[in-house]
């Protein structure tokens, strides 16, 4: 996506709890490049999914919307597997 | 004049934290190979002692006494008549909070990261990794590190790293080694920066640096930690609500309203188990974990097995959840997600221990900014949602001429997150809710689902 008026508004990430801009919540996530709270954290202030749908295909909007973080305990048992394959210590 | 503070002495604080696994009953987390996840797999980043914690149905755990030692720096925390709000409210209302912002680094997370550091030391770890968002967790363990002589390194997302220098001295000034995310000593840090070397990075990819940080330490002397939604987090914070039950025993009331912010869930779990086990053995009370509107998944979302990815690769875990599959309407898009909580946390609304409430930002900071210009402590983001709930019940108190007794825990305070504040007194921020009828579209995603049993420890 290219710049846009609304990349210079802030707010306040409610994961890292610090202020960040449109601009980072767009382009922050791993997989869709937007994170998969920035429908949560943007609606009050425009039209977020209106915006997005309009920068987006179809299949990349469903892969945002469709998107969602792990719960804690499974991304720890998930990087402690690819911290140790990377590391040589199990073949997984 | 009327006593404000009601206090213990430090032989009067908690020996034992309070599990409240000894009375419920969860259902485990599951593994992508739909078996529950062992404690040996979580080993290579904890150390045994805290993982036997962290699956330990014992009701009562010893608090060992070089962490009271530490805890005793700042606690017992008082517990604080809030009087002059009271009387701004007009309320007959007693409203009481404790106060988590007295800390070194002034919220509740140092309740977990002392116990946490104490823990690895005796297991022989030499160095503890984690990553840290705005750095309030990751100042709390470099503070916890400090008082064992562990060394501390942590991962800060870049934008808040460069955002809040000050964090970083903070962290060191306790002798802790922060380090802005992605960085060039992890193999996840420099494949980030080989995509875009000016990447402002993400907690996805600091929590991959710290985790590989630990298990990529070859001399097995390093271990990683996590200030929130595990059990053992859940248990150590409860040192909070065990002194306000005994600081109310000394004045005679004990709560009608016990209210605390749940995002992660565990400064809600502090103030909040104690009670919840009072209620399990008959005690009246109203127990409210409050969360944003814009997130509604404890208030309405309904109770399922659910995992991380659309492929199942993850595993299932049973959480209040409207799952991945929901597309949010063009115009209603706000908490439709996924919202992360500790399981307890969950359980408890599940048994109906528990009360789920939900307030909108711009009550929360209504709240917050009254409670600064009365209390004068100017309250952590979080805790503002809390505050939005304590003053609906004062209101509401005031209504039906009821002289409740209201307990909140105000987690920490504010002074290091004004942007959030600036924002609101700005008038940047808008109210929006959602229908039941939106949430109940949410629902029907979950139809070929697994269902975890919907399990109670008593009748």
């Amino acid at each position: 996506m290219k710049p846009d008026p609304y990349d210079d508004l802030e707010r306040r990430c409610p994961r890292l709890g610090g202020p960040v801009s449109f601009h980072y919540c767009r382009t922050s996530g791993q997989g869709p490049p937007q994170c998969w709270k920035v429908i949560d954290c943007w609606w009050e202030r425009f039209e977020v999914v209106t915006y997005l749908k309009a920068h987006m295909t179809p299949s990349e909007f469903d892969s945002l919307t469709s998107a969602k973080p792990k719960p804690k305990v499974a991304t720890l048992v998930d990087l402690i597997r690819r911290a140790r394959a990377a590391a040589g210590n199990e073949d997984t | 004049m009327e006593a404000r503070k009601i206090l213990l002495t430090e032989d009067e604080m908690p020996r034992r934290w309070y599990n409240i696994l000894a009375d419920i009953k969860m259902n485990p987390p599951l593994g992508p190979d739909g078996n529950p996840v062992k404690p040996e797999d979580l080993a290579p980043v904890f150390p045994m002692n805290l993982i036997e914690q962290e699956v330990s149905d014992q009701r009562w755990i010893d608090i060992p006494e070089p962490v009271l030692e530490v805890l005793a720096t700042w606690r017992p925390a008082p517990l604080v008549r809030a009087l002059s709000l009271e009387k701004a409210l007009q309320t007959p209302a007693k409203i009481y909070f404790k106060n988590e912002s007295v800390s070194p680094p002034g919220s509740h997370k140092p309740n977990t990261a002392v116990p946490q550091a104490y823990y690895n030391k005796v297991f022989g770890i030499e160095k503890m990794t984690t990553e840290t968002g705005a750095g309030q967790w990751g100042s709390a363990l470099s503070y916890a590190c400090s008082q064992f002589g562990l060394e501390c390194k942590v991962f800060m997302v870049r934008v808040s790293f460069d955002q809040k220098p000050y964090r970083k001295s903070m962290m060191a000034a306790w002798g802790g080694k922060c380090v802005p995310s992605p960085s060039t000593e992890t193999r996840a840090g420099r494949e980030a920066l080989e995509k875009d070397p000016h990447t402002p990075g993400s907690l996805g990819i600091a929590i991959s640096e710290a985790i590989e940080a630990a298990v990529a330490d070859g001399s097995g002397k390093t271990r990683y930690s996590l200030g929130s939604v595990l059990n053992h987090v859940m248990l150590h914070q409860t040192i909070i609500g065990l002194e306000a039950r005994k600081q109310f025993e000394k004045i005679g009331l004990y709560p009608d309203v016990v209210v605390g912010c749940a995002g992660g869930g565990s400064n809600f779990a502090g103030l909040a188990f104690p009670f919840v086990q009072d209620k399990i053995n008959g005690k009246q009370v109203e127990i409210y974990p409050v969360e944003p509107a814009a997130c509604p998944t404890l208030t309405k979302a309904p109770f399922v097995y659910d995992h991380g990815d659309t492929a199942g690769y993850t595993p299932l875990l049973p959480m209040h959840s409207l799952g991945h599959a929901f597309v949010p309407p063009p115009f209603h898009a706000g908490g439709l997600r996924y919202h992360g909580m500790a399981p307890t946390v969950s359980q408890l609304v599940t048994e109906g221990l528990v009360t789920p409430r939900s307030v909108t930002q711009l009550d929360a900071y209504h709240a917050g900014v009254l409670t600064a210009r009365t209390e004068g402590i100017i309250p952590a983001p979080e805790t503002t949602h809390a505050l939005a709930v304590v003053v609906e019940e004062a209101r509401k108190a005031k209504e039906e001429g009821k002289e409740k007794v209201i307990v909140f825990n105000w987690s920490g305070h504010g002074l290091l997150d004004l942007g959030a504040y600036e924002r609101y007194f700005c008038g940047e921020l808008e109210n929006y809710e959602l229908s039941d009828a939106e949430i109940a579209k949410g629902e029907s995603i979950f139809q070929n689902y697994p269902k975890p049993e919907l399990l109670k420890g008593r009748p």
